[in-house]
């Protein structure tokens, strides 16, 4: 047992010490999922909503393959990434393999259609009411959208929150586009997964620690704002 | 009818999950029910704790239902790195350990975790690189690891290191220490993933590794990577394998199998395990993937 | 905006609840539909609005099927409006800022109809916090701004203090006689009807009783 608690002291002294390994692969992590995040909301939350207002034939199996692919697993995401830009694949010249855009474009590929979900049934369950005032308010499709998307902004935003804490959390789709090289695409999630296979808790623990933290502040901030609104 | 449905699922469920132990590929024994004697024998189980590179040659899939058809054990894997694997026997997370640093190992017995080791068997590194071999190591030095290494710190061409605290890992920095380099900078690319990944990695990045020729073999077709330099004594990797010691785990020194544990490493060393090591690879690859060197 | 009803037929499920065989709403004048609760009046004006598409029958504007033009040139105020999540000012200005207008030429329009209907204290409230009058008050508002050639309301003043009825219909007279505006409103209040309509259509179970 005392290894426990001899990783939780020594992480404790790396988060205190700030240590330049620790900050390093914390700030990729959040770099890479804040890109992945944004990119991803910029397409999914118009469409959302333009498809949650939009009436049309088969909604109801859009709807349900919607919930589906929200819950999409992250390695299928990674492999689907991986081979599509590995060197005999389909981009194979952009040689963005086990690199930081690829790690970009794979949490964004896991998180659009989570974003794009989450907004649909926010708008489909909510959005009724605005979208009868902007239709009698003579709203044309866009001013429609951008109203909706005004006035529900605050549960756009924990769902975007959500979003995040998903990408920063998820580990399969880093580790295969990614690779986890030092200094270059180690983020929180494969550091963890590969100081355990090492048996090298202490690090582990401390970025544990890290990614609670910042969930935590996240979500901390989110509540705030929405209670003021 | 929706119940029985429900509970038919549920079972099946259960047999997906109990089937999906490494094992599930062991034959039945044909004729276990005519002899009571083999009978008798069945129910051990230990846990092996090895490192991802026999487990990922295929090695153990090959060897583990012949030793079970002998004896009726069941041996389940754990495949981690050497590190972890020699960490998981101190603290009694394992019956038996098949690893390859032998210095860790022999430090291992010392302290009272393992009762005693055996070699088993020896398998070589190879390093490997872009088929058009860019910084030409194949002419300048196809059998001289050290040459090749500074050559390619001189250049600062990329390398991929496992950088996982494994025994390749171990195996890698001590041949660069041999070669009384320091390696760092942004040519070397360390990992922190097993042999497979490191690999796709580097022909990704068309860079060099240092890889067990198994997992080499196991992949090459999948790769633009060809042998560069091979043969050096330095390249050499011997496994060695070590029961667990129930005696200083204290209170879960009943959890160990030690028994049975003892028997697969007889096993393994004995002529049978040792022709059968021999045997592995031959068929897909040609050569064989082990060279077995037990005493 | 002259409005035509022909053979009007709406369901819910088995339940008919409109049934209106003609019915002329003739332009530039305030018309109130009066009946009890359930009469069906409140399903005819989100019919009229646009709004409910599930309906049998033929409604005219001006002779023309609903387009856009139509949709964009008539407002309903709801019985309980939707404000926007921000200030009373942005409320009104909206409809305008839709409409390609900018600020600066939309700010003496809002300003105006601020003070006509008494709500410039409001200005930088945030509106969704309003009261059920204010509400109404600031709907009101949103729907004169932009000048609309038919105006619909659903009990515009069922939340409005007694002494303030009276701004309010004094404001929906002058649209009516000052823009040409088109008027329909649903009340149940008899008296409302008396002091501000010109014609009265009575309802009852879906029909036009008189």
């Amino acid at each position: 047992m005392s290894y426990i608690t001899e990783g939780f002291k020594e992480a404790v002294k790396l988060l205190i010490t700030w240590d330049g390994e620790v900050f390093q692969i914390v700030s990729l992590s959040i770099l890479v999922s804040t890109s992945a995040t944004l990119f991803a909301s910029i397409i999914s939350v118009p469409l959302g909503t333009y498809f949650a207002i939009k009436k049309f034939k088969g909604k109801n199996l859009f709807s349900r393959l919607t919930y589906t692919m929200m819950s999409i697993p992250s390695v299928v995401i990674g492999l689907l990434v991986a081979i599509g830009l590995s060197r005999k694949g389909p981009l194979g010249h952009l040689d963005l393999l086990y690199t930081k855009e690829a790690m970009i474009i794979a949490q964004g590929l896991l998180v659009t259609p989570l974003i794009f979900g989450l907004t649909y049934g926010l708008v489909k369950s909510r959005g009724n009411t605005i979208e009868k005032v902007a239709f009698t308010l003579g709203c044309n499709r866009l001013d429609t959208i951008i109203l909706i998307i005004r006035e529900l902004r605050v549960d756009i935003l924990i769902n975007i929150a959500t979003a995040f804490s998903r990408a920063i959390s998820e580990v399969g789709a880093v580790m295969i586009v990614g690779g986890n090289i030092k200094n270059y695409t180690r983020v929180m999630t494969t550091t963890i997964s590969m100081m355990n296979s090492m048996g090298d808790y202490p690090m582990a623990i401390a970025l544990g620690i890290v990614l609670l933290l910042i969930s935590f502040i996240i979500h901390s901030i989110i509540y705030s704002y929405s209670r003021e609104e | 009818m929706k119940k029985r449905l429900s509970i038919f699922l549920v079972l099946l469920l259960i047999f997906t999950i109990v089937g999906c132990s490494p094992k599930s590929e062991t034959p039945q024994e044909p004729d276990g029910l005519q002899e009571p004697q083999e009978v008798s024998k069945q129910g051990g189980t230990i846990l092996l704790s090895t490192t991802t590179s026999t487990e990922d040659s295929g090695l153990l899939n090959f060897l583990l239902p012949k030793f079970k058809e002998d004896t009726g054990i069941e041996v389940k894997v754990i495949a981690v790195g050497t590190g972890q694997a020699l960490q998981m026997g101190k603290d009694g997370e394992a019956d038996i350990l098949l690893v390859h640093a032998k210095e860790s190992e022999v430090e291992f017995v010392e302290e009272g975790y393992g009762i005693e080791r055996k070699d088993v068997m020896y398998n070589d590194f190879i390093l490997v690189g872009p088929k058009e071999d860019p910084l030409g190591l194949k002419d300048k030095s196809p059998d001289n690891i050290l040459e090749g290494l500074k050559v390619i710190e001189g250049e600062k061409f990329t390398f991929v290191s496992r950088g996982d605290d494994s025994g390749t890992h171990k195996k890698e920095l001590n041949i660069w220490k041999s070669a009384d380099i320091k390696p760092e900078g942004d040519w070397y690319l360390e990992v922190g993933q097993g042999m497979g990944d490191v690999l796709k990695i580097t022909n990704e990045k068309q860079g060099y590794t240092i890889t067990d020729r198994a997992t080499y073999l196991s992949m090459k077709d999948d790769l633009d990577l060809d042998i560069i330099i091979e043969g050096d004594e330095n390249l050499f990797n011997q496994y060695g394998i070590i029961p667990v010691n129930p005696e200083v785990l204290g209170d879960k020194a009943n959890q160990i199998n030690q028994e049975d544990a003892k028997e697969f490493m007889n096993w393994i060393v004995s002529e049978k395990g040792q022709s059968l090591i021999k045997e592995f690879g031959i068929e897909e690859y040609g050569q064989p993937l082990f060279i077995p060197n037990a005493q | 905006m002259d409005i035509q009803i022909k053979n009007l037929k709406k369901y819910y499920g088995e339940n008919q609840v409109l049934d209106i065989e003609s019915l002329a709403i003739k332009k530039q004048r305030i018309t109130g539909i009066i009946g009890p609760n359930g009469c069906g009046k409140t399903t005819l004006l989100n019919i009229i609005a646009g709004l409910d598409k599930e309906y049998l029958g033929n409604i005219n504007y001006n002779n023309k099927k609903i387009n856009k033009e139509i949709v964009s040139n008539m407002t309903i105020v709801f019985q309980k409006p939707y404000l926007f999540r921000r200030s009373v000012y942005d409320n009104i200005e909206y409809p305008l800022k839709i409409r390609g207008i900018d600020r600066q030429k939309s700010k003496p329009l809002v300003e105006d109809i601020m003070k006509r209907l008494e709500i410039e204290d409001l200005r930088d409230k945030k509106a969704h916090r309003l009261s059920g009058g204010e509400s109404q008050k600031v709907a009101l508002g949103r729907a004169l701004v932009f000048n609309p050639k038919l105006l619909l309301l659903d009990e515009p003043t069922s939340n409005i203090d007694p002494e303030y009825i009276v701004t309010m219909e004094s404001e929906i007279k002058k649209f009516n006689r000052e823009n040409k505006g088109t008027v329909i409103i649903v009340t149940h209040n008899i008296e409302q009807s008396k002091r501000l309509c010109d014609n009265i259509i009575g309802m009852e179970n879906g029909r036009v009783v008189y």
